[in-house]
C-alpha cells in the first residue's frame, strides 16, 4: 500500500464519516486517524453497524468491516479509532 | 494477644482548610497555611486581641477555622433539620466525616455485617458550643433578670418577664429534639445510631491523645475479633471563649501568633478545630475484600507519666514509655517519617525531640523526615492525633514526604536525633515506607502508632478537588432573541419556548452553542448533546410524554452512581458480573437507584418500559412487586440454572435474519431497525457468525450465555413459575409497557403472572414497542442506566422526533451525567429540579457570642427615673450618656412609625412544606403510604390561626406583643393538601388589630401589655377519676392527633361539667390551646353516648398574662363545660404554670357532629371498623345517621378518596345522601367479606357494580345495593 493510497483512503473515510455524524463541523471536530468512534465521535455500536453499509456501498463487498470486527473484543471496538478503519480499507482496496 | 496488623480503608476530614481528603492532601503537600485571622462572626473585640491577664480576654486573635459549611444533606441521614441549631457540632461533623470516610471505604455494603462495626472517637469535655448556648438558656437569661432586678428594684415583674423573653428571643425555639444534640458521648452514638451499627460506640477523652487512644482501642477491638471493622478518629469543635483563656492562663497560646512547631523560634501553639476519621479493618480481611490500603497500622502504644512530671509539663520517661510499647520487635532506626505532636511551645518541644532522639537514635546516613501539620491548621487538640495519622498515611500511600511550615530554623535539639524538616515536599525515595504519629496529652498521657505503606499494589487515589459543573440555560421566543441573549451573558435567561442549555460552559463551548443554534434555527431540528450543548426551538415536551426505559443485560461497562447514591442518600447497589443472576441484580439495582434520583429532580415518567431483565426492573419501580432480596434462594435453593446458549447480536433487521437462520437458532430480541439478537447452542452460534459476516452482517457474540426469551427456556419454567405464582402483585402507579406484546401490561394479576413467564420464552419485542410508544405520544425516552438501549431507540425512530438520553454512564461521574439529563430534558420544555444536584450543606454552629437583646426590650428601662448625673462627672462620660439618650430616642420614633401604620396585607403559605407539622393534624387515616395527602385532609386548627395571627400582627407592628384574641370566628376548615395561598389582612385601630385569614378566619387581636394573672378558679365540683389516661387516649385514637400536636400528660379528674388535667406544651404553633381544646374533647368522649365529634367554631375571648410557654412546659389546665344546645359545647378555660394563671379562655365553642361510639370507631380506625352492620344472609345494612351536609363531609372523607368525592360533589344536591350511603354500603360489604383490614379509599366502586383496588389486588367481587328510604343494603356477587 502507497503512502498515497493510504491517505487517499483516509480522507475517504473521514468525510464518509462526517456525513454519517453530521455536526463534526459545529463541534469543531477534525477527523484524524487518532479519533475514536466511541469517545469522540459519540458512536455507539450500532452506529458501527450504519457505517458498515456505508463503506461496503462506497468500496465494495471486499470491504467487509463485519469480518474485521469479528476479531474484536469489546474493549478493542470501543477503543476503535478511524486510522484503525482507514488502514484496514486500505488493505482491503489496495490495488495489486 | 499480639496486635493485629490493622488496615487503613477509609478516610475523611473535616480541617482548617480542607472539607475532603482530597484537599486535605493537596493543601498538605503544598504547605498551605489554613490558620487565619478569627472569622469576624466568631470575634468578640472585648475578648480577643487584648493584652493582659484576666481571664475574661486573651492577646489571642489567630486560630485554626474549619470551613462554616459542611457537606451533608440532614433529611437523607434521618437527622430533623429542625434540630440543627443548637446541636453540638461536633455530632453533625462526626456524622458527615463518617459518611465520608465510610464512601471513601466503598460504602458500607462493602464493610461485612454492620453488628461488627464500632465507633470510637476522641472528643475533650470542653465547654462546646451546643452546651454553652444551652447554658446561656438556662443559667445566664436568669442570671441578667436577677441582676437588672436587683439592680433596678422598681422593675417589677412584668418588665423583667419582658427582658427574660427578650433574651431568650435571639436564641430560638427550644426543641425537645435538640436536648438530644447536647449529650456529649452522641458524637459517637449518633454515626452508629444513622448508620445502623451494632458495634461498641463510645468517646474517649485522653485530651490531646484522644484520637490516637481511640484508634488503639480500635485496634483492641479488632485483635480481640469483637469487631470487624471500627471507625476511629477525633471531634473538636469547640472554639470557645473559654478554651481560649484556658490556654492563654496556661500561658500556651503563641504570643506572635504563629504556630511554628519544632522551630527555635516557637513560642507557642494556636488552636485549631475539625474532625477526622479512618476506617480500620484487619489487614487480612482487607486483602481478603480486596480493599484500597492507604497505610497499615503496624503498632499502637499508650502510656502514663505518672508522677514523672508536673500535670501540665511533658515528662520524656513516659512518651519513650508510649513510643517503646509501639516498636516493640521493631527497629525503631527504620523510620522514614514521623509525625511529630510538635505543639511548639518550648517546653513541649524539648521533652518531645529528647524522647525523640532516645528512641529513634541517631543517624548513619539519610537523615529521615520529622514534621507537624501543626503548622498548617492549629493544634486540633483532641483531633489531632488523628489529623496527623490521615497526612502518614496519605503519605505513605502517595510516596511522598510532606513539608512542615515556619521552621526555617529548626529547634538546635533537632541536632541530636537522625531527623530532618523539610521546607518543601520530597518523594519519599530510599528512606524505609514506615511512618509514625505522636499525640501527646495534659496530664501526661501519650500515644503513638506505627505505619506502614500498604504493600499491595492497591490502586492510588486520584487526587480530585473539584466544583460541581454549572449548566447555562437560556431561553428566548425566537431563535434570534436567544443568539442575542447568548451573546450577551448576564442579562437574566429569559423566558420562552427556544432554548439552549450548555454544561460547564466555557468560552470553546460557548462557540460551539452559538454554531449549534444557528444550525438549529436553520433546520428547526434540536441539537441533543453533541459538546454537552442541548438545544431546541420546537419543544417534545410537555405535549409529548416521557418514557423511562430499563436495561437489561449488555456487555457494557459498570454505570458510575456511587456519587449520585451518596448525593441522595439511597444504598449504593453492588456491581457484579460474575454470573448472569448477579449481572441482572445488578443491572436492576442500579435502575432502581437511578429511577428514585430522576424522580427526586422532579423527572417524572409518563410510563416504563424494559429491555428483557429490565422489564422486572421497571415492574419494581412502578411498585407492581418487589423482588426480596432472599429470592433466589428460595425458588432455586439448589442453584440458578439457564440453558447453555449463546447469544449473537446482529447488524442487520430481523427480515434479513430470518432469511438466513437456520433451524437450531431462533431470534431471541428484535431490539432495533438494524439491530436483532439470535440464540442457541454456542457451536451452531459460531457457525452462523461466519455465514453472517460473509454476507457483510456485522456479528458479535455476547460474553454471557443464557436462553432468556427462547422456547430454550421452557425446561427451567418452574421456578419461575413458582415465583409468579406467589408474586404479590400491586397495581403499577404507572402505566408499564410489555416488549412482549409492545402494549402496556394487562390489569388483572393473572394476566399479567402469565405475561410474566411469557416474557422468558417469547422474543423481546424491543423495535414494535419503541414504535408503540412513539405512536402513543412518546417523544422522551430516559435510559435508566449505561448502555446502548437508547441507541435501539434512535435506530428505530431514524427522523422522527424524539429524545434519548442516558441517565448513567459508564465514563461520566453519575451526577454530572443526571446534570446532562436534567439540561437535556429542560430544553425540550421539562422542567426538572436542577436545584436537587446541588451539594446539600449545612451551616455549623460556632457558638454564640455574647446574648443580644430581642428587639421587644431594648430600650425598655429608659423610661425608669434616670439617675441624674453627679457634678463633675467626665465629659467624655458625659457625651457617651447623650448619644445614648439621642440612639433611644430615635429607636423609640422607628417603633411609634410602625406603629402607625394601619393595614398591612400579606399572604400565607398554608401547605405540608410550610406546616409540617399539621402532618399530625389529618382528619382521616389511610394505609400507610398512601399515595394521595389529599385524602388524609391535613386542616390547619383554629388555635393555629389563632397563633398565625398573633405572630403576624407581632411581626407587622415589631416591638407590639399580642396579649389577647376576641371575637374569634372560624368559618370553614382551611385544608393544607392541595397546598394553596391564602390572604391574610390586618388593620389596626389602636392596640386592636382586626385579622383576616381568606374566608377562614376572623378575629381581633389586642396589642399591649399582659393583663395581670386573675386569681385561680377553685374546682368548681365533686370529680371521679377519669375513665382513661392521657396515653390511653391517644393511643386508642380518642383524639386524632399526632405528636406534635399531643400535649395531654394526665387528666386529673372528671365532673359533671367540667374536666381538669396537666398539659405539656407540643411542639406545633398553637399546639397549647389547641390541647385544651382536646381536652374538651375527652370530656364529651367521656360523658355522652353520641355528637362525639366536636370541632371548633368560635372563641369569645383569649388573654394571655404572660408569654406563651416554651414546648416541654408543663401546665395546669381547667375546663368548666356548658352545653348551650344539644349541638354547641362552650367551654371557660384557665391554664395555669407554677400555680399562676397564665391563660384564660371565655366563650369557646365547638360544634359537635352526629357521632356515637361504633362510628367513632370508624372514625378512629377506618380499616378495622364497619359503619354497616352484616346480615346473617351475608349482605350488609347501613343507615343514615349523618343528615346535616358538614357531618356528610366528615363520613365522606372517611369513605372516598379524592377522584370518588369529586364525584360525589358533582352528584345533585338532593341525590348525594343516597348516593354517599350506597357508596359506603358497597364498600362495607367487600370489606366485610375481606380477612385482612382495608381502608375504605382503597376500594373503588364503579358504576355498575364492579369493584376494584385501589393501590391493593382485589378479588373481582361486583356490589348489588339497593337503597329504601335512609336504609342502603349491599350484597356481593360474584363476576362474570
Amino acid at each position: 500500500m502507497t503512502i498515497d493510497h493510504a491517505s487517499a483512503v483516509f480522507d475517504v473515510v473521514a468525510e464518509l464519516l462526517t456525513q454519517l455524524t453530521g455536526d463534526t463541523d459545529v463541534l469543531g471536530i477534525e477527523i484524524t486517524p487518532d479519533t475514536t468512534f466511541h469517545e469522540d465521535l459519540q458512536l455507539e455500536s450500532i452506529d458501527l453497524v450504519t457505517f458498515a453499509s456505508i463503506l461496503a456501498e462506497h468500496f465494495g463487498a471486499d470491504v467487509n468491516l463485519a469480518e474485521y470486527l469479528a476479531e474484536k473484543d469489546l474493549d478493542d471496538v470501543i477503543g476503535l479509532t478511524v486510522g484503525d478503519i482507514a488502514r484496514f480499507v486500505g488493505e482491503r482496496t489496495c490495488p495489486r | 494477644m499480639s496486635q493485629e496488623p490493622v488496615a487503613i480503608v477509609g478516610m475523611g476530614v473535616f480541617l482548617p482548610g480542607a472539607s475532603t481528603v482530597d484537599q486535605y492532601w493537596r493543601n498538605v503537600v503544598g504547605g498551605v497555611d489554613a490558620v487565619t485571622e478569627i472569622p469576624a462572626h466568631r470575634r468578640d473585640p472585648a475578648f480577643h486581641g487584648h493584652d493582659g491577664t484576666a481571664p475574661d480576654r486573651t492577646h489571642g486573635r489567630r486560630g485554626g477555622f474549619a470551613p462554616e459549611f459542611i457537606e451533608f444533606d440532614p433529611v437523607a441521614h434521618g437527622v430533623p433539620p429542625t434540630s440543627l441549631e443548637g446541636t453540638e457540632p461536633d455530632q453533625l461533623t462526626a456524622l458527615a466525616v463518617a459518611v465520608h470516610a465510610v464512601d471513601d471505604a466503598g460504602g458500607l455494603g462493602r464493610l461485612g455485617d454492620p453488628e461488627r462495626i464500632g465507633v470510637v472517637l476522641g472528643r475533650g469535655g470542653y465547654l462546646s458550643p451546643g452546651l454553652r448556648g444551652f447554658d446561656q438558656r438556662v443559667r445566664t437569661v436568669r442570671q441578667i433578670t436577677r441582676t437588672v432586678g436587683e439592680l433596678l428594684p422598681s422593675a417589677g415583674p412584668d418588665v423583667l418577664d419582658r427582658l427574660r423573653t427578650a433574651l431568650l428571643e435571639p436564641l430560638g425555639e427550644f426543641r425537645p429534639e435538640t436536648a438530644a444534640g447536647l449529650v456529649p458521648n452522641l458524637a459517637a452514638a449518633r454515626v452508629a445510631n444513622r448508620l445502623d451499627l451494632g458495634g461498641p460506640a463510645y468517646t474517649v477523652d485522653a485530651a490531646c491523645a484522644s484520637s490516637l487512644v481511640a484508634v488503639d482501642h480500635a485496634i483492641g477491638e479488632l485483635t480481640r475479633r469483637r469487631c470487624d471493622v471500627v471507625l476511629a478518629g477525633g471531634a473538636h469543635q469547640t472554639h470557645d471563649d473559654t478554651l481560649w483563656s484556658l490556654f492563654t492562663q496556661l500561658g500556651a497560646l503563641s504570643p506572635s501568633q504563629r504556630i511554628s512547631p519544632l522551630s527555635r523560634e516557637a513560642d507557642g501553639m494556636l488552636i485549631g478545630e475539625g474532625t477526622a476519621l479512618v476506617v480500620l479493618k484487619r489487614l487480612a480481611d482487607a486483602r481478603r475484600d480486596g480493599d484500597r490500603v492507604y497505610a497499615v497500622v503496624r503498632g499502637s502504644g499508650t502510656s502514663s507519666d505518672g508522677r514523672g512530671a508536673s500535670l501540665l509539663s511533658p515528662s520524656v520517661a513516659g512518651q519513650t514509655l508510649a513510643l517503646r510499647r509501639a516498636w516493640e520487635g521493631r527497629d525503631p532506626a527504620e523510620i522514614g517519617l514521623l509525625e511529630a505532636h510538635g505543639t511548639a511551645t518550648p517546653a513541649g518541644d524539648a521533652a518531645e525531640l529528647t524522647t525523640v532522639a532516645d528512641v529513634f537514635g541517631q543517624a548513619g546516613g539519610t537523615r529521615s523526615v520529622i514534621g507537624s501539620v501543626k503548622s498548617m491548621i492549629g493544634h486540633t487538640l483532641p483531633t489531632a492525633g488523628v489529623a496527623g495519622l490521615v497526612k502518614v498515611a496519605l503519605a505513605l500511600h502517595h510516596g511522598v514526604l510532606p513539608p512542615t511550615l515556619h521552621c526555617a530554623d529548626p529547634n538546635p535539639l533537632l541536632d541530636k536525633t537522625r531527623f530532618r524538616v523539610l521546607a518543601e515536599a520530597e518523594e519519599w525515595g530510599a528512606l524505609p515506607r514506615v511512618g509514625a504519629v505522636n499525640a501527646f496529652g495534659f496530664g501526661g498521657v501519650n500515644a503513638h502508632v506505627v505505619l506502614e505503606a500498604g504493600v499491595d499494589a492497591a490502586p492510588k487515589r486520584r487526587v480530585r478537588v473539584d466544583e460541581p459543573e454549572r449548566v447555562l440555560r437560556l431561553a428566548a421566543n425566537t431563535p434570534e432573541e436567544l443568539l442575542a441573549r447568548l451573546d450577551r451573558p448576564g442579562e437574566g435567561d429569559g423566558d420562552g419556548l427556544c432554548r439552549i442549555g450548555i454544561v460547564g460552559p466555557d468560552e470553546r463551548k460557548l462557540a460551539t452553542a452559538r454554531k449549534v443554534l444557528a444550525k438549529v434555527a436553520a433546520t428547526g431540528k434540536p441539537w441533543h448533546g453533541g459538546g454537552d450543548v442541548w438545544c431546541s426551538v420546537d419543544p417534545l415536551l410537555p405535549s409529548g410524554k416521557i418514557a423511562f426505559v430499563h436495561p437489561g443485560l449488555e456487555d457494557g461497562a459498570e454505570p458510575r452512581i456511587d456519587d449520585v447514591a451518596a448525593h441522595f442518600g439511597l444504598d449504593r447497589p453492588q456491581w457484579s458480573t460474575a454470573t448472569v443472576l448477579d449481572r441482572a441484580t445488578s443491572v436492576s439495582a442500579t435502575g432502581l437507584v437511578l429511577d428514585q434520583a430522576l424522580r427526586r429532580l422532579a423527572i417524572r415518567p409518563d410510563a416504563l418500559a424494559g429491555h428483557s431483565v429490565g422489564e422486572w426492573t421497571a415492574m419494581q419501580a412502578a411498585g407492581m412487586y418487589r423482588a426480596a432480596p432472599d429470592l433466589p434462594a428460595r425458588y432455586w435453593p439448589d442453584g440458578f440454572e439457564l440453558p447453555d446458549a449463546d447469544y449473537l447480536v446482529l447488524g442487520c433487521p430481523v427480515e434479513r435474519v430470518t432469511e438466513l437462520l437456520p433451524d437450531d437458532l431462533v431470534v431471541s430480541h428484535e431490539n432495533a431497525a438494524k439491530q436483532t439478537i439470535v440464540c442457541g447452542p454456542p457451536e451452531s452460534v459460531a457457525k452462523f457468525a461466519e455465514t453472517c459476516r460473509g454476507t457483510g452482517i456485522v456479528a458479535r457474540t455476547l460474553p454471557f450465555r443464557s436462553g432468556f426469551h427462547t422456547p430454550l427456556m421452557r425446561p427451567y419454567l418452574a421456578p419461575f413459575a413458582r415465583l409468579a405464582a406467589d408474586l404479590d402483585l400491586r397495581e403499577p402507579t404507572l402505566p408499564v409497557w410489555s416488549a412482549t406484546t409492545a402494549r402496556p401490561y394487562p390489569a388483572e394479576p393473572d394476566a399479567v403472572r402469565e405475561l410474566y413467564l411469557v416474557h422468558l420464552i417469547r422474543p423481546v419485542r424491543f423495535r414494535a414497542l419503541t414504535e408503540a410508544l412513539h405512536d402513543a405520544g412518546f417523544r422522551a425516552f430516559v435510559q435508566v442506566g449505561a448502555g446502548q438501549l437508547g441507541s435501539y431507540v434512535t435506530d428505530t425512530l431514524g427522523e422522527r422526533r424524539h429524545l434519548v438520553v442516558a441517565a448513567a454512564s459508564g465514563t461520566r461521574p453519575g451526577l454530572a451525567q443526571l446534570r446532562r439529563v436534567a439540561t437535556a430534558l429542560w430544553v425540550e420544555g421539562g422542567s426538572p429540579d436542577f436545584e436537587a444536584l446541588e451539594p446539600r450543606r449545612i451551616r455549623l454552629t460556632t457558638g454564640n457570642s455574647l446574648l443580644s437583646l430581642g428587639e421587644s426590650a431594648r430600650g425598655l428601662l429608659d423610661d425608669r427615673a434616670l439617675p441624674e448625673l453627679p457634678a463633675g462627672v467626665p465629659d467624655a462620660i458625659v457625651a457617651e450618656f447623650t448619644a445614648l439618650l439621642t440612639e433611644t430616642r430615635q429607636t423609640a420614633a422607628d417603633v411609634v412609625a410602625a406603629a402607625a401604620r394601619r393595614r398591612v396585607e400579606s399572604t400565607v403559605d398554608v401547605s405540608l412544606a410550610a406546616m409540617p407539622y399539621l402532618r399530625d393534624h389529618r382528619f382521616f387515616r389511610q394505609r400507610d403510604g398512601w399515595p394521595d395527602e389529599s385524602d388524609f385532609r391535613p386542616v390547619v386548627p383554629a388555635t393555629t390561626l389563632v397563633d398565625l395571627a398573633c405572630r403576624a400582627a407581632e411581626r407587622a407592628w415589631p416591638g407590639t406583643t399580642a396579649v389577647a384574641v376576641r371575637d374569634a370566628v372560624f368559618s370553614r376548615w382551611l385544608i393544607a393538601s392541595p397546598a394553596q395561598r391564602v390572604p391574610l389582612s390586618m388593620s389596626r385601630e389602636g392596640d386592636d388589630v382586626t385579622v383576616e385569614i381568606g374566608p377562614y378566619a376572623l378575629m381581633t387581636v389586642e396589642l399591649g401589655t399582659y393583663a395581670p394573672p386573675p386569681s385561680r378558679t377553685a374546682v368548681p365540683g365533686p370529680e371521679t377519676e377519669p375513665p382513661l389516661s392521657a396515653a390511653e387516649i391517644y393511643a386508642r385514637r380518642e383524639m386524632f392527633h399526632g405528636p406534635s400536636y399531643q400535649g395531654l400528660a394526665r387528666l386529673t379528674g372528671l365532673g359533671e361539667q367540667h374536666i381538669r388535667g396537666e398539659l405539656v406544651v407540643p411542639e406545633a404553633p398553637g399546639g397549647l390551646l389547641d390541647n385544651v381544646g382536646q381536652l374538651l374533647g375527652c370530656w364529651l368522649m367521656a360523658t355522652r353516648p353520641d355528637g362525639l365529634l366536636a370541632f371548633p367554631r368560635s372563641i369569645g375571648r383569649l388573654t394571655w398574662h404572660g408569654p406563651e410557654p416554651a414546648p416541654g412546659t408543663r401546665l395546669e389546665c381547667l375546663v368548666r363545660v356548658r352545653l348551650p344546645r344539644p349541638d354547641v359545647l362552650e367551654m371557660t378555660a384557665e391554664l395555669a404554670r407554677d400555680g399562676r394563671v397564665l391563660a384564660s379562655v371565655e366563650g369557646w365553642r365547638d360544634v359537635r357532629f352526629p357521632c356515637d361510639r361504633a362510628a367513632h370507631r370508624v372514625y378512629a380506625f377506618p380499616a378495622e371498623n364497619l359503619l354497616a352492620e352484616r346480615r346473617d344472609d351475608g349482605s350488609v345494612t347501613v343507615t343514615d345517621r349523618w343528615p346535616t351536609v358538614a357531618a356528610r363531609d366528615i363520613y365522606a372523607g372517611i369513605y372516598l378518596s379524592a377522584s370518588e368525592r369529586a364525584e360525589f360533589a358533582a352528584v345533585p344536591p338532593r341525590r348525594q345522601r343516597g348516593w354517599l350511603l350506597e357508596r359506603i354500603a358497597a364498600k362495607d360489604a367487600v370489606r366485610a367479606r375481606l380477612a385482612e383490614p382495608v381502608y375504605p379509599a382503597e376500594i373503588r366502586v364503579h358504576a355498575d357494580g364492579r369493584v376494584s383496588g385501589r393501590g391493593r389486588a382485589l378479588p373481582g367481587f361486583a356490589v348489588t345495593v339497593d337503597l329504601t328510604g335512609d336504609t342502603a343494603t349491599a350484597r356481593l356477587r360474584s363476576t362474570p
